[in-house]
């Protein structure tokens, strides 16, 4: 008796949630009728022009970050050379075996790109896809809902959690929302195009930023933004190389397998090495997946394997992987080791203000963070872009570490 | 089924496996210590001057010495027949942080604020597996993502770093992993320490005893008596202590908390608990096999380097002495008519 009245009750609040829901989405539709009503009222007020007059005249270069930075850094181009007939029939040390990856984006033949509204920024929709949880994550969150609240911009952040899957259903989720622009920073460079593919059918631009999408994935993509991982680890190699006297032997410790910087910040230094040091030869490279304690074993086993052979480090990462490698050298004795690393971590910059490292490259979380929204906002107004947009490329020594302190993350 | 066969049953449950010939009865004898020389042999003809050196070695026990810890407490969880303790990651985590949070009390109220904490989470484990007989490795793992998701939430993601500056207590936190005792490491000491407790423990006690009938017979256990409930909540207790302990020396080590210090170790220790001999189905097995298993997997690592075999093959490496170790232990059950590990 008493399951079926529960069962009764149940339907019943059911039903009775179901209508209120409907009488609220009416009067939600509504609502948005009488907004676009107003919209287009507003096209022939001139409304819409001074939303993109008021859009232009905002000046957030004048932003700072938090690290005493401009939080909206000069985007950098490059020089994108021929690409190679077979890049994958060249050896990994030539520098065209990686053209795809280097260069990709910049001669991508865009497919059903949305056409820009050139309507201004001033209360647009935008959804983050970010990729997941981390520090990094975080200061860029903060970059972005800077640019955010300057224009105005209503934002919906969806983390994927660094799952494929999930990072799917947030798809479904993200066009649902109907928003002017998704900011796309994907889990998986390749997985990730079907996803654009169903947000560009969606009549929805794409701005793809830190991560580079595969070829198949930045078709749909209307810019990317983010850190030029090749040209600043080729920069880094050159400093490295002059600080090692351009010979000696040395070693990489890789990032995590299979992510796009596990290529670069291998085979960027390996390839710029080749030409600029030829004296320099590589003895190993591995991964410790960015783990203090597996980098410590790793660099412990290196110095014990080759000895004085071993004169200088490429870590991928100026995180947990600086810890592991500054314990390796301290233990073995090794100070003189010429160490260099992605960077800009806290743990990164005190390791450069020790000592322990020469340089390590700079990499504005926030504003990598802050450049993606720019980027859209630049697309609302209905500006000229290129279809790729680096964040300058910098090597942070012991002379101007203090510039970018204290760290974002 | 006569009381004869049944005193039989419980015999052959304590007694591990009769078979004594070759290898077995090898392995039986030395364990996994046998795997260990035969990877010392190895290591001193792939590098004959700079394996067998103090440093190295020295090298060696360093790196496996979280994992040593973590393992320690965990093999308490799996005599006890409950399975893993998946956890054990969260556990670290979550000490680390607290410890970092707190250290304004100063560094020792601070340490104990972390360990607490950390075996907050090995006492909740234990009621919901001990008392109310929750898969344990369901129960864990849900454990695991939901104390990520509060650390995520409550920390916003962030990093939290103690206080450096000279005199502080955020610099004597960091320099725990850094001390060291003549040339030796505290950390490893601590480890050492930790398994000559633990085998008394398991060896000498009337817990350790209990702890054996529980991971054997768990319904016998029960019928002798037994507060069955308490004695596996009291292995979580002991699990989240040691992961708390690992903790403190993770953060100390990367002079920062976070929320994702600590992945992996739940699998690592897991790993090298089952190369140490001792079996998933609980009460058999020793706490020196599991130092054997956690010496095996830093050696491994070692000699692997020192070949050249990158990081990832490695894995395939430890997988396959991981197989290798199963197998054999369930050929040697199925041989007295057993057919689980």
């Amino acid at each position: 008796m008493f399951k079926k009245c529960f069962s009764v009750i149940l339907v019943m609040s059911l039903l009775v949630t179901l209508f209120v829901g409907c009488g609220s989405k009416e009067k939600e539709e509504k609502v948005e009728k009488t907004d676009s009503d107003k919209a287009s009222v507003s096209d022939n007020t001139n409304n819409e022009k001074s939303n993109l007059e008021k859009s232009k005249e905002i000046d957030v270069f004048s932003i700072i970050g938090s690290d005493g930075q401009p939080l909206i850094l000069p985007t950098e181009k490059k020089e994108v050379p021929d690409r190679p007939e077979d890049p994958k029939a060249l050896a990994e040390e030539d520098a065209g075996h990686w053209w795809d990856i280097e260069y990709a984006g910049w001669t991508t033949k865009k497919e059903n790109l949305p056409k820009s509204p050139a309507d201004g920024a001033i209360g647009k929709k935008v959804v983050l896809l970010k990729a997941g949880d981390h520090p990094y994550w975080t200061a860029y969150v903060n970059g972005f809902t800077q640019i955010a609240e300057a224009y105005d911009i209503e934002v919906k952040i969806l983390n994927g959690n660094w799952n494929m899957d999930l990072q799917s259903q947030q798809v479904d989720q993200a066009i649902n929302e109907k928003p002017d622009a998704v900011i796309f920073a994907p889990v998986d460079a390749t997985a990730c195009a079907p996803l654009m593919r169903k947000i560009n059918q969606a009549g929805i631009p794409i701005i793809a930023s830190n991560t580079i999408p595969a070829e198949a994935a930045m078709k749909y993509c209307t810019a990317w933004t983010g850190p030029d991982d090749w040209g600043q680890f080729r920069m880094l190699a050159k400093y490295f190389a002059d600080e090692m006297g351009k010979e000696g032997g040395y070693a990489i410790v890789r990032h995590m397998p299979g992510s796009s910087p596990y290529f670069a910040r291998t085979f960027a230094p390996i390839t710029e090495l080749v030409d600029y040091a030829p004296d320099m030869k590589l003895l190993a490279m591995d991964t410790a997946n960015l783990e203090a304690e597996a980098t410590m074993q790793l660099v412990s086993d290196w110095i014990t394997k080759y000895g004085d052979e071993l004169k200088g480090l490429i870590l991928a990462g100026d995180g947990f992987s600086m810890t592991g490698t500054e314990e390796a050298l301290k233990n073995a004795g090794r100070e003189d080791i010429v160490v260099v690393a992605a960077g800009n971590s806290k743990t990164g910059m005190d390791a450069v203000k020790n000592g322990v490292c020469s340089g390590i490259t700079y990499q504005s979380a926030e504003g990598d963070g802050a450049i993606a929204l720019f980027t859209a906002v630049r697309y609302f107004n209905g500006e000229e872009m290129d279809p790729v947009a680096y964040l300058p490329r910098h090597i942070i020594t012991a002379d101007d570490v203090d510039n970018y302190m204290p760290a974002q993350w | 089924m006569s009381a004869k066969d049944n005193t039989v049953l419980v015999k052959s449950r304590f007694n591990d496996v009769d078979d004594k010939n070759g290898i077995s009865k090898l392995f039986d004898k030395a364990g996994v210590y046998v795997i260990a020389l035969l990877l010392i042999i190895l290591g001193i003809i792939v590098s004959p001057t700079k394996f067998l050196t103090p440093d190295n070695m020295l090298n060696i026990l360093r790196a496996v010495g979280m994992l040593g810890i973590t393992a320690c407490g965990l093999s308490f969880v799996i005599y006890s027949s409950q399975m893993a303790d998946m956890s054990v990651p969260s556990a670290m985590a979550f000490s680390g942080i607290i410890t970092v949070q707190f250290l304004h009390f100063g560094l020792v109220p601070a340490l104990i604020l972390g360990i607490m904490f950390g075996m907050l989470i090995g006492l909740v484990n234990g009621i919901v597996v001990g008392y109310f007989r929750a898969n344990a490795i369901l129960w864990t793992l849900a454990m695991q993502f939901g104390m990520e998701g509060i650390m995520r939430y409550v920390w916003s993601g962030n990093q939290l770093y103690p206080d450096l500056e000279p005199g502080t207590s955020g610099a004597a936190f960091v320099n725990i992993f850094r001390m060291k005792v003549g040339p030796v490491p505290l950390l490893i000491i601590v480890m050492i320490v930790l398994y000559i407790i633990a085998n008394f423990v398991m060896k000498k006690t009337k817990f350790g005893n209990q702890l054996k009938l529980v991971g054997s017979a768990y319904d016998v256990a029960k019928c002798t008596g037994i507060n069955v409930r308490r004695t596996v909540l009291y292995a979580f207790l002991i699990s989240s202590f040691t992961a708390s302990v690992a903790g403190i020396f993770i953060t100390s080590m990367n002079k920062l908390g976070v929320f994702y210090l600590g992945e992996g170790y739940d699998f690592k220790s897991v790993t090298a608990i089952v190369i140490g001999g001792m079996a998933l189905s609980g009460g058999r097995g020793n706490i020196w096999g599991v130092l054997g298993g956690v010496l095996v997997m830093g050696l491994l690592n070692n000699i692997l380097t020192f070949i050249g075999i990158p990081t990832a093959v490695q894995n395939v490496f430890v997988g396959l002495v991981f197989i290798a170790v199963v197998a054999l232990h369930t050929y040697k059950l199925r041989k007295v008519g057993k057919d689980y590990a």
